[in-house]
């Protein structure tokens, strides 16, 4: 017991040593996690002269929200934003649906064929066509510069199936049997007993699939090459990041008229940075709450693998 | 017995032709998603990659190639309509095949109803498909017939002999089923019931996982974007030897294979770095900065590739916070844009990789460190273990199947870099060392902005060779996995 408690109190010198490079290391990691996007965001709301001559390093300097404000005028992101925000929530959405819905149904005994189409379903995860085919696949749907291809193919994955399914599993079946001695149909099963039981899970599929559509961006660049309307929020800033001819325009666009191709080219840098945080804010804001979820997922998966 | 056997032998004979009636309706309706199989496509101005479905929803993908053609004159916008109202009908038919079809699996009068919609669907298929075919006529005798460029349609014929046959086998299924009684009611067995409600999974999974291979037969004929696939043009190996003959693509191909596994090499080499950070953190004891620290190392992985890169351009581009620190400090006096150039360019990108990557990386070993028994440890301090000794002879062994299974994995997919990362850092300057295979592939195939030559058949092949490659590896590993430890993981 003294034992114990002296060895609470005194800390030998290379347990201080240690701590303090520990703290040390994590802290400075910490800090290079979160500094980038704390040095984006003083320079969006600094003064445009300042950013652009490169004085604003640590501290935000004569703060104003103008970019934002501006951002709102450019057309071209409006719609990028639309695009993003809808895939978003109806990818999930029926990504959400259809994973509870198959993860229920193939635990079903009695399906007709369950072992061949649970079979048929996971052996996807092990062989991919490659991009070209893939892509020759998807013009051939009709699904090239179409905003049901950010929708459609990504409604089914295997994985979540089998996340759903384990969790369904281990679910006590009395539920289900009581409620189909009642006379509830396989559907009413699902949507009064099955669905509500899963929300945990569905919840973390949930996440990790609106994380999922609104960061992706090579499906917009690979499909949608004809039909700049349809850029998601992510193929925007790309291309404002590339072309500064293109964001030349956008800057042009959205600063008052009268003001000389020098001062665009002063709100260049500041705007492009704005687009930036309009893009990640979502997710900053997003992540502290959902974070257990994101946790609970990799745990998932790490249990299956 | 002989009154069981009698009504046991018609019951068979039905539930025979039944079975044949649904395949030829399920491949019927395969059909509809296959191009070459398209019995709109009497010109060559509708795009041989549309398939009658494609045809079938929509006007435009029959009309979009004759703009000029309706404004010159050469082809009257009605034959153009009456082909669109043609295969509308004929798809709906199909669709009503489809629902009487699935009707078919239920008890005796859901049967007798389901064949019926099946019988109407197929007449109804069918005669929009006779309407089509009419069409045929008019593009043959078009105004400007080189302009049109007419074609025979095969898929018509293949369709017609498939609704024929359809419509036969569902008239002989529907005499043969025997008269519903009072009792029956229109109910289904669940064992269909259930399948049934899976078949629209079904149909997604086969459109886009397993349809997408069909395409695999582009690197066995020499296609240019565009134009027809027709068997003339079949070089069966072709493109597979070319890979290694021609000089210039064996070089490209050696140097993007050297960058995928140097930066895929780096990152195994490395892979114990989350393993690493996930022991030390959980070395901080108070819970409050760890949850922090935990926090803010995992949000990087939750941002996009393109982000990443916005980041690196504010923070290392020629006027950025790197640059201005250096300037401002008086370290540097001229700034440097350490994105442009080859130089480490690997290190580069696993340095990106990791931050964005690494504390995501280590929650798994994290977790797995709270499962270890807590009198492990105990014990060992009883022992007079100290921390490096507790670390080394409890928690690295308690984490080594989870770190056996994520090594495992990344050996598997050694030649899977992924493109988002390439793609969004690769310029001019550092293109050489930056290729890895699915940017080249994208380059070489899709890449027309960025230099690409459209050339399909070639990039089939590579990404065909790597996914044959990247499944041998999974299954190898998880053999050894086996073998090694005792335990699979696929």
């Amino acid at each position: 017991m003294s034992a114990k408690v002296k060895m609470k109190k005194h800390h030998a010198p290379e347990d201080v040593v240690f701590n303090i490079i520990n703290y040390t290391f994590f802290i400075l990691f910490a800090l290079i996690c979160a500094f980038p996007f704390y040095y984006l965001f003083i320079n969006t709301i600094s003064k445009n002269e300042l950013v652009s001559s490169g004085q604003i390093t640590f501290f935000p300097q004569e703060i104003h929200f103008q970019n934002y404000i501006n951002l709102t005028k450019i057309d071209a992101l409006g719609k990028s934003f639309l695009v993003s925000i809808s895939r978003t929530v109806l990818g999930t959405m029926l990504m959400v649906l259809a994973s509870a819905m198959v993860g229920y149904l193939v635990t079903k005994q009695e399906m007709w064929g369950r072992k061949f189409w649970y079979r048929f379903l996971v052996i996807t995860m092990y062989f991919n066509s490659g991009l070209i085919p893939w892509y020759l696949n998807m013009s051939m749907l009709g699904l090239t510069n179409n905003f049901l291809a950010y929708i459609i193919p990504s409604i089914m994955s295997p994985y979540n199936v089998i996340l759903v399914k384990t969790y369904i599993e281990s679910i006590p079946g009395e539920l289900e049997e009581s409620a189909s001695i009642d006379g509830a149909g396989y559907f009413t099963i699902f949507r009064k007993i099955i669905f509500p039981l899963c929300k945990p899970i569905l919840a973390t599929i949930a996440i990790f699939g609106a994380v999922g559509h609104w960061n992706s961006f090579t499906d917009s660049i690979i499909l949608m090459s004809g039909n700049p309307d349809l850029y998601t929020l992510q193929h925007r800033l790309y291309t404002y990041l590339n072309q500064s001819t293109n964001l030349a325009q956008v800057v042009q666009g959205t600063s008052s008229i009268g003001e000389s191709v020098g001062q665009a080219a002063v709100n260049l840098r500041p705007i492009k940075f704005t687009v930036a945080m309009a893009t990640v804010i979502p997710i900053l804001i997003v992540y502290p709450f959902m974070s257990k979820y994101f946790e609970k997922g990799i745990m998932l998966g790490a249990v299956k693998g | 017995m002989t009154a069981s056997k009698s009504l046991k032998q018609p019951k068979q004979a039905v539930d025979i032709i039944g079975y044949f009636l649904r395949i030829v309706v399920v491949f019927t309706l395969i059909c509809l998603f296959v191009p070459a199989l398209n019995p709109t496509r009497m010109s060559e101005l509708i795009k041989e990659n549309d398939s009658f479905f494609t045809s079938g929803i929509s006007y435009n993908g029959i009309a979009a190639g004759f703009k000029r053609a309706i404004d010159k004159g050469y082809i009257e916008q009605g034959v153009l309509i009456r082909t669109f109202i043609g295969s509308l009908t004929s798809l709906i038919g199909m669709i009503g095949m489809a629902v009487g079809c699935a009707m078919t699996l239920g008890d005796i009068k859901l049967k007798r109803l389901g064949s019926k919609v099946l019988g109407i669907g197929g007449v109804v298929g069918l005669a929009g498909l006779i309407f089509l075919k009419l069409q045929q006529s008019g593009f043959s005798n078009a105004a400007n017939i080189k302009k049109i460029k007419p074609l025979e349609p095969v898929g018509a014929y293949v369709f017609i002999a498939l609704l024929g046959v359809s419509i036969l086998l569902c008239a002989a299924y529907f005499f043969k089923l025997p008269k519903a009684t009072e009792e029956d009611r229109y109910t289904m067995p669940p064992k269909f019931r259930l399948f049934l409600m899976m078949t629209p999974f079904i149909v997604l999974i086969f459109l886009f996982s397993y349809l997408p291979l069909w395409g695999w037969r582009y690197a066995f004929f020499d296609y240019i974007p565009g134009q027809d696939l027709s068997m003339d043009k079949f070089v069966g190996f072709k493109w597979f030897t070319y890979l290694f003959e021609n000089p210039a693509t064996r070089a490209d191909v050696g140097r993007v294979l050297i960058n995928t596994l140097a930066m895929s090499g780096i990152g195994l080499v490395m892979s114990w770095l989350p393993l690493a950070f996930a022991i030390f953190l959980s070395e901080i004891k108070n819970s409050h900065v760890k949850r922090v620290i935990q926090t803010i190392t995992t949000i990087p992985n939750f941002i996009s590739w393109v982000l990443v890169y916005t980041i690196a351009f504010a923070l290392f581009s020629s006027d950025g916070f790197i640059n201005q620190f250096l300037l401002g400090t008086g370290l540097a006096n001229e700034s440097v844009d350490f994105l442009m150039g080859n130089d480490a360019i690997w290190l580069k990108m696993w340095l990106w990789g990791t931050w964005k990557g690494l504390g995501w990386g280590a929650i798994i070993y994290i977790a797995a460190i709270s499962g270890i028994d807590q009198q492990l440890y105990e014990a060992a301090t009883i022992d007079g273990a100290g921390r490096f000794q507790k670390i080394w002879h409890i928690t690295i062994p308690g984490l080594m199947p989870t770190f056996f299974v994520q090594l495992v994995l990344a050996i598997a997919g050694i030649l899977s870099n992924g493109m988002e990362q390439y793609l969004v850092f690769s310029n001019a300057t550092n293109r050489q060392s930056i290729e890895v295979l699915d940017l080249y592939v994208y380059n070489l195939g899709l890449g027309a902005g960025t230099g690409g030559t459209g050339q399909i058949p070639l990039s089939t092949v590579v990404g065909m060779v790597k996914s044959i490659v990247s499944v041998v590896l999974l299954f190898g590993a998880n053999k050894a996995s086996k073998a090694i430890r005792g335990q699979s993981i696929v």
